[in-house]
């Protein structure tokens, strides 16, 4: 586990007095008052913590001080992770001099607890629209919610109190923000400076799903810009709190949609670490598991290529790009039975055995893909339109990575060689061979090569879980068996996993960035509080910057190269 | 009287003639294009209605006619209308001075398959080419809407600036035959034995990229720019009302100036050229017909050359549009005039 040991920090010791150090096999954190917060992060990032990963609270409602704030970081040189921690009853000062990241972090945890930051600049809610009263994610919020509207469903319009059983139910829902209620979040997210406002999205192709953007342009020129989320806000996180570790395996299918496979993994090995029985876990599930969440990504980059190819007005790679994603979903579907939201590993293992056959269909696929991609590659990479419009576009420093939080492809793109795969090898990444490309310039075109790159590499990660899975025999297990069962029960479709009281931050490498698992268990079936860092969402948080000065048609180029999926964002 | 009488009737014949193939033949590339785009998608296209979904286009244009007539709210009805008209009638009023073959006599009569010869054809075809502008502009005013008015305006930059640049490309061709009429000019090169694109390859060039500009081809097609601006200042526009736009702009338009590009730099309805020897005839069994074929051929295969572009090419930014345009064409534009003038005395000799 790559967390800081307790003597990297044994001169902020001397400097913090009332700095403890816990140390545990799943966590490293310091815990520190909230008045000295912000120097202790401050020196924590000259220490080379870096990269900012993840902020949020826990809520505990019968203590006082009653959230326990934790801000994740990461010091890529040395592949380290510490957590810092602190108390407070509902104000804590705002870090975004430190990293812009944070800014947004903070928004989330305003909207969703109510935590007043001081110094924040612009501290508006981050998913639920301005005039909404509560903060959803506290633990005295109800999980249905406060139904305080009266909206009955058209046939309870029609037919009155005659509808009988399931058809007939409360005709109270909680609030859904009015046309007055959007004005204002609008009004309050962007002051009009330049010509006109233009409202880009929520729906609008070049989106890639539900965002709302806000252009103030002089000409054709984004004079400022900004973003409204929340259109697909489902409170991922609340109804973590609610279920069992197996059943919300579901829900991460369902946030980053384009890549389930990838999420599911990270979460089952997320609760495998917290249970302590990642050895256990069989050869053979880890390599399925690899094997799959490398088809994943492919297909994920992919469906990229496709709609970035598109959104810059070249049609038919688009098609060319679908058409070889089909053929994965269909090993895929093969394999698990679905195609897009999968749920195929299981916390212990997989689902089930990889069907016959199933080996040789992606053998066949991992022989004729790179041909077709050198195709692809062939029409875009060295054509003198594409380059005039990736080129120079949208260039992140390597300063800018650890300031706005980048991860994934990315951060890559911009020569940060921040990889989970290789920094904290999960599963059988450990055990294959594989390169990580990194860019030189940071600007668009280095991502999108970083990105064919990744293909590439991902062809030879599925290539040598193949030859492993060929050599193991038909028989061996493909789920882990409990070694006391009286102590851990550990069946398939995870009822009665009981976890042991404690923490654990586990990430895994997404297609679009580190997807990452708080878990905070008291103990039982289910986890006190889940916060999950979605990578796409740090990666949007550069946009606003990125889009300054540059012209619209820029704007698609920009926003399918950091390749953001809403259910992710918005969770 | 009876003079004037027979040039009545001839001339509402050609009229007729000219606008059923122009009209019918535009909405028919529609399906051309759906079928060449299929294919380099490698999909087979449309395949349900009539054979190889031949039907297709009257499908669409029905669908298209049976749609509810929307109009944006706060917009500007006249306009709003206005600009349909501004765009199809110069479009199609091109045509009025394309040549389609050489002069031929019936029942006595002689014709001449153009409708108007005016000795001014070129500068008319120009004229009317501008006219597009007010169109584009009107739909993006009248309709209300940011995202039609950035469209039409990033579509006004680019005729602007590619006006200008045509107009320089096609005067080396224009020095070449000394006239501006394009029957003449066609004949010009019959009688030179030379195609004007063997010595002004440089004008050609520049002629196609401003033909793409100015129709809103890819890679030039900023102004729809589907990811952006979804389909720019159209967006207002629905059911037939929206198909006339695509209509006008991507079929009307390009033919028109695909047969223009033929009458100037490949010699109009004549075989193929070899320079200053001759002509030779492979289709020459066609008798009378042939040059008709080669006419059409021609600008069948310039046609094509274009939609090869539209379905392979991603899209320029605007910015990089008209920089091309006054940076790099109108300069090549310059040279060639005065190369032209330089050796255009040994083609006269």
């Amino acid at each position: 586990m790559p967390w800081a040991k307790g003597e990297d920090f044994i001169d902020l010791k001397e400097r913090f007095e009332g700095l403890r150090i816990e140390e545990k096999p799943t966590i490293t954190a310091l815990h520190i008052e909230k008045e000295r917060i912000i120097d202790l992060l401050k020196a924590l990032k000259e220490k080379g913590f870096k990269l900012f990963l993840d902020h949020s609270v826990v809520d505990f409602p019968d203590r006082s001080p009653r959230f326990q704030a934790f801000y994740m970081l990461y010091n890529v040189d040395e592949r380290k992770r510490v957590i810092v921690k602190t108390w407070t009853d509902g104000v804590l000062p705002s870090i975004e001099k430190l990293w812009f990241a944070g800014k947004w972090a903070e928004r989330e945890a305003y909207d969703m607890f109510g935590i007043k930051y001081e110094g924040h600049e612009n501290l508006v809610r981050a998913f639920m629209w301005e005039t909404y009263q509560h903060f959803p994610l506290r633990k005295d919020f109800p999980l249905e919610g406060f139904a305080t509207e009266y909206l009955p469903s058209l046939n309870e319009v029609l037919w009155g109190d005659n509808l009988q059983g399931l058809m007939n139910y409360d005709k109270m829902h909680t609030p859904v923000p009015t046309l007055e209620d959007l004005e204002t979040t609008e009004k309050k997210r962007l002051q009009k400076k330049a010509q006109i406002v233009l409202n880009w999205g929520p729906l609008h192709p070049g989106t890639h799903g539900t965002m709302w953007f806000l252009f103030d342009l002089e000409g054709e020129r984004v004079y400022q810009c900004d973003v409204i989320l929340g259109q697909l806000h489902r409170g991922v996180e609340k109804l973590a709190e609610n279920e069992m570790y197996n059943q919300f395996l579901v829900y991460t299918d369902r946030m980053d949609y384009l890549s389930a496979l990838c999420s599911n993994q990270a979460w089952v090995v997320a609760v495998e670490r917290l249970l302590g029985i990642e050895d256990l876990v069989p050869e053979k599930a880890k390599y399925i598991r690899t094997m799959m969440s490398e088809l994943q990504r492919i297909n994920s980059h992919l469906l990229w290529l496709g709609t970035y190819a598109l959104d810059l007005g070249a049609l038919t790679i688009f098609l060319y790009a679908f058409k070889e994603r089909e053929k994965l979903m269909d090993i895929i579907e093969g394999i698990t039975g679905a195609r897009l939201t999968i749920s195929y590993t299981r916390v212990g293992g997989v689902r089930m055995d990889l069907p016959e056959g199933a080996l040789e269909v992606i053998k066949a696929f991992v022989k004729r893909f790179p041909k077709e991609l050198k195709e692809w590659e062939t029409i875009l990479s060295r054509n003198r339109i594409w380059l005039r419009r990736n080129i120079g576009v949208g260039v992140i420093s390597k300063e800018d990575v650890y300031f706005y939080g980048l991860t994934g492809p990315v951060a890559r793109g911009s020569g940060v060689p921040y990889d989970l795969r290789k920094f904290e090898p999960y599963d059988a990444y450990g055990w294959v061979e594989f390169d990580i490309p990194v860019g030189e310039n940071g600007d668009v075109y280095d991502r999108y090569l970083v990105r064919l790159e990744e293909m590439r590499q991902s062809l030879r990660i599925i290539e040598q879980c193949v030859q492993a899975l060929e050599k193991m025999p038909k028989s061996a297990p493909f789920f882990a068996e409990s070694p006391d069962p009286k102590k851990l029960k550990l069946p398939m479709d995870g009822i009665g996993l009981k976890v042991p009281e404690g923490e654990i931050y586990s990430s895994g490498e997404n297609p679009r960035g580190e997807l990452g698992f708080y878990i905070y268990s008291t103990g039982g079936v289910k986890p006190y509080r889940v916060k999950i860092r979605p990578g796409s969402l740090y990666n949007l948080c550069v946009y606003p910057k990125l889009m300054k000065d540059r012209v619209i048609a820029d704007a698609v180029a920009l926003l399918a190269s950091l390749d953001p999926v809403v259910g992710e964002i918005d969770r | 009287m009876e003079g004037l009488l027979a040039w009545l009737v001839i001339t509402l014949i050609k009229i007729v003639v000219i606008l059923a193939i122009v009209l019918g033949v535009g909405a028919y590339l529609t399906l051309v294009e759906r079928k060449v785009a299929a294919h380099i998608q490698r999909r087979p296209g449309p395949m349900v209605v009539g054979w190889h979904g031949l039907l297709q286009p009257l499908a669409d244009g029905l669908k298209l006619l049976t749609k509810e007539d929307l109009f944006p709210r706060y917009g500007n009805r006249f306009l709003y209308n206005l600009a349909l008209v501004m765009a199809l009638v110069p479009a199609t009023l091109v045509f009025a001075v394309v040549p389609f073959g050489p002069e031929f006599e019936a029942f006595g009569i002689k014709v001449k398959p153009i409708l108007t010869d005016v000795n001014i054809g070129l500068l008319l075809v120009f004229a009317l080419g501008s006219m597009a502008v007010f169109s584009i502009a009107l739909a993006g005013w009248a309709s209300n809407s940011k995202y039609a008015l950035i469209g039409s305006m990033r579509k006004a930059g680019i005729i602007v600036s590619y006006e200008v640049v045509i107009t320089f490309a096609v005067m080396g061709p224009i020095i070449l035959a000394g006239t501006l009429s394009t029957y003449d000019i066609v004949q010009n090169q019959i009688d030179q034995k030379l195609w004007y694109v063997w010595l002004q390859p440089i004008a050609f060039v520049v002629y196609m990229f401003a033909m793409l500009a100015e129709t809103g081809r890819v890679p030039f097609d900023v102004q729809e720019a589907e990811a952006e601006l979804v389909t720019g200042f159209t967006v207002e526009y629905g059911g037939m009302k929206f198909g006339l736009f695509p209509l006008v702009e991507w079929y009307i338009e390009v033919l028109s100036l695909s047969a223009i590009a033929v009458v100037l730099f490949f010699g109009g309805w004549s075989p193929i050229n070899i320079p200053f020897l001759g002509f030779v005839d492979p289709l020459f069994f066609l008798g009378p017909l042939s040059p008709f074929v080669w006419f059409v051929l021609k600008v069948s295969l310039l046609f094509l050359f274009v939609l090869w572009l539209h379905w392979t090419l991603p899209r320029y930014r605007i910015d990089q549009i008209t920089e091309t345009a006054w940076k790099v064409m109108l300069p090549l534009t310059f040279v060639n005039l005065v190369l032209t003038a330089v050796f255009a005395p040994l083609i006269w000799r």
